[in-house]
């Protein structure tokens, strides 16, 4: 299991930004406190050992029965974020409360019996299936580690629901992976996270290695889920008009931080770099070309970040504050928290 | 005359014939996109016009293929060595395999402009450093000097975008150039592409999976679908009046700005395998409006209220 991974480095200080935040309120599932993980990369013959901070002091609430949807581009931390809610990586500091208890207390066999109610979805169905188990075997397996019984219904049927649930053919359990499609493939990963009956629920890039037309057939199945079975979702991605589409609440990312939470999908971003990535968003529509001039400059090497803003080097909105003081994460009335010195209106 | 032709392609490798009878044309200073999932062909496409079949064993089995006049068919492999690079350039998606990694950026540029064009080398550094100014490449003549391994994934794209220039071509085609690009990175590079082909009055073949790039950028669109062209229409058609319910279902499938919740439903069943093709239309067993003819006859791209369309329907009402 990757848990057994250790944190690479020393344990980083804890920032006054992570200790004032908020108490987590009655509505959410998961609680995320100054959660911070950090790299080393290893000292060649040439060069220095040098640290990166990959999620750097993210605290964020995910509230129950929602679908909240964490965006960035590559290297924003964001899939390193969905390893350390599950615990399936840990910290370096910070901490993560699901249902009020604090994952870093846990022993290795509490932890275990609490993943029955928090499951992952992988990016890629293709690595994430034993190629050489029949899908009726990757089903049953959750059970067999967990020690989970079958129910009423034994066995054979508690698979064939599950089978159902994620619309798929009953004649496909006895196949092996290499006889499905991408999307069938994907069917089945999320078939074995809801296996345990889990009610929370991480989405890493579900489909992100799936065609347009399948893409879309796994957001509806997963929504027509969430209702059912009144999940709450963290919902990875980068693709922010997909995000906007499937989620309550978006966080957006950049360098490791967060650096805006909108609490709802229709909201109009305040930070720049979230404006930057909804005016990089071609719409389906030719009638609304674009010209595309609000961003120069490219995405700053994690290893060499800036001491003010990280976004301050691309920034339309940028002055001497920005790249002196990194701006806090500060919010209105309404939950809308940006991290940005000039906020746009 | 169009300025590039293809005809009736078909394209066999092995046994499979992964494209089976594809037609569009480009004209002269026109951007068309080919789309479709994977699988549909349309990188094939892009190898097959550039003349580069015979890497992956690939043959052409019938059709006809023309480049302004050129016939690109019964064209010597020491003819389409010249067209290659100096009348057709091609950018793929990963732009290492365009760069050598032992050769400065600057000489990799230099090389267009002194072999098919014979430029002197200075002559070659000045236009490449303007070319790279013109890609907005900050610090242009510092980057000259660097390998590929000092720069970002965008910037070595744009470089291979200034190579594809250099010896001034007249048919540009772009392989999926920034599918490996985050996004604010793929919209400049897009935008500045766009720009600078309209600027010199290039061709652009853009092959890409993605209906924002194509609405952002192109004034024509192929759909292909399993290896067929589905539909051939203007980009106002493509997305306000398709032809062919699979363009249709296809755009569709992208979530729009403020969409409601729940709305969103996909193409059922799964991207055909070309191990696998079902007979007739090829979209039959996905297709909303399917009817028993759909699966007993192959439908013949033809012109449709807007555009081409391969569909045995009339007309494609547009929500179903």
């Amino acid at each position: 299991m990757p848990m057994s991974e250790a944190a690479m480095s020393d344990r980083g200080e804890t920032t006054p930004e992570s200790a004032s935040s908020a108490k987590p309120m009655a509505g959410d599932l998961a609680t995320i406190r100054g959660l911070t993980r950090e790299y080393v990369s290893s000292a060649g013959l040439f060069s220095m050992k040098r640290t990166m901070r990959a999620v750097n002091d993210v605290s964020l609430d995910v509230p129950r029965g929602k679908v909240t949807g964490v965006v960035g581009e590559s290297g924003c931390g964001k899939s390193t974020l969905a390893r350390l809610v599950l615990r399936l990586i840990d910290s370096t500091s910070g901490t993560v409360a699901v249902n009020g208890v604090d994952l870093g207390s846990l022993t290795a066999r509490e932890l275990r019996k609490l993943r029955r109610n928090m499951q992952m979805v992988f990016q890629d169905p293709y690595s994430a299936i034993d190629p050489r188990y029949t899908i009726r075997d990757a089903l049953l397996e959750p059970f067999q580690i967990q020690g989970v019984g079958f129910g009423a219904a034994g066995p054979v049927g508690a698979i064939d629901e599950l089978i159902a649930r994620v619309g798929l053919s009953p004649r496909l359990a006895g196949s092996y992976p290499h006889q499905l499609s991408g999307g069938q493939k994907q069917r089945v990963g999320i078939a074995r996270a809801l296996a345990l009956k889990p009610s929370f629920v991480v989405l890493d890039e579900p489909t992100a290695s799936l065609d347009v037309s399948i893409q879309a057939q796994i957001i509806g199945l997963l929504e027509q889920l969430k209702h059912e079975l009144g999940l709450t979702y963290l919902f990875i991605s980068h693709d922010l008009s997909l995000v906007r589409y499937f989620c309550d609440r978006i966080v957006v990312m950049y360098l490791g931080r967060v650096v805006e939470i909108l609490p709802d999908a229709r909201a109009r971003p305040r930070h720049h770099y979230s404006l930057a990535l909804m005016d990089s968003h071609f719409e389906p529509d030719p009638k609304r070309r674009k010209v595309v001039t609000r961003l120069a400059g490219e995405i700053p090497s994690p290893f060499d970040l800036p001491p003010g803003c990280a976004f301050a080097a691309r920034c339309p909105a940028a002055t001497g504050l920005c790249t002196r003081e990194r701006p806090l994460l500060t919010g209105d009335a309404a939950g809308h928290q940006a991290a940005c010195h000039h906020p746009a209106g | 005359m169009a300025f590039l032709s293809v005809r009736g392609l078909v394209v066999g490798i092995g046994r499979l014939t992964p494209l089976d009878g594809i037609s569009f044309e480009i004209g002269k200073g026109e951007i068309v996109g080919v789309v479709g999932e994977s699988g549909s062909g349309k990188s094939l496409t892009a190898m097959s016009v550039m003349g580069l079949l015979p890497l992956i064993g690939g043959k052409v089995k019938a059709g006809a293929m023309t480049f302004d006049g050129i016939d690109l068919l019964t064209l010597p492999p020491a003819g389409y060595r010249a067209l290659r690079g100096k009348r057709m350039a091609l950018i793929s998606q990963n732009p290492m395999t365009s760069l050598d990694p032992i050769i400065r950026i600057g000489a990799q540029i230099d090389q267009m402009s002194r072999l098919h064009l014979g430029f002197e080398a200075e002559a070659a550094k000045a236009r490449s450093i303007d070319l790279m100014e013109q890609l907005r490449i900050p610090d242009a003549a510092t980057i000259y000097g660097s390998y590929p391994h000092q720069l970002s994934g965008g910037m070595k794209q744009r470089i291979v975008i200034a190579m594809a220039l250099a010896a001034d071509p007249d048919l540009i085609i772009a392989d999926e150039p920034t599918t490996a690009l985050d996004v604010t990175i793929q919209a400049q590079i897009i935008q500045i592409m766009v720009e600078l082909v309209r600027e010199r009055g290039l061709s652009l073949m853009l092959v890409t999976h993605d209906m924002g790039v194509v609405a952002q950028a192109c004034d024509r669109v192929v759909v292909l679908y399993a290896g067929r062209v589905a539909e051939s229409n203007g980009a106002g058609g493509i997305f306000e009046a398709p032809s062919h319910p699979y363009t249709r279902e296809l755009v569709r499938c992208i979530p729009r700005e403020g969409q409601p919740p729940g709305s969103l439903k996909g193409i059922p069943g799964a991207v055909p395998s070309v191990m696998d093709y079902p007979s007739g239309c090829r979209f039959h067993p996905r297709c909303p409006e399917a009817m028993p003819i759909c699966e007993a006859s192959v439908p013949a791209l033809e012109r449709k209220t807007t555009g081409l369309a391969a569909c045995h329907l009339e007309t494609v009402h547009a929500h179903v």
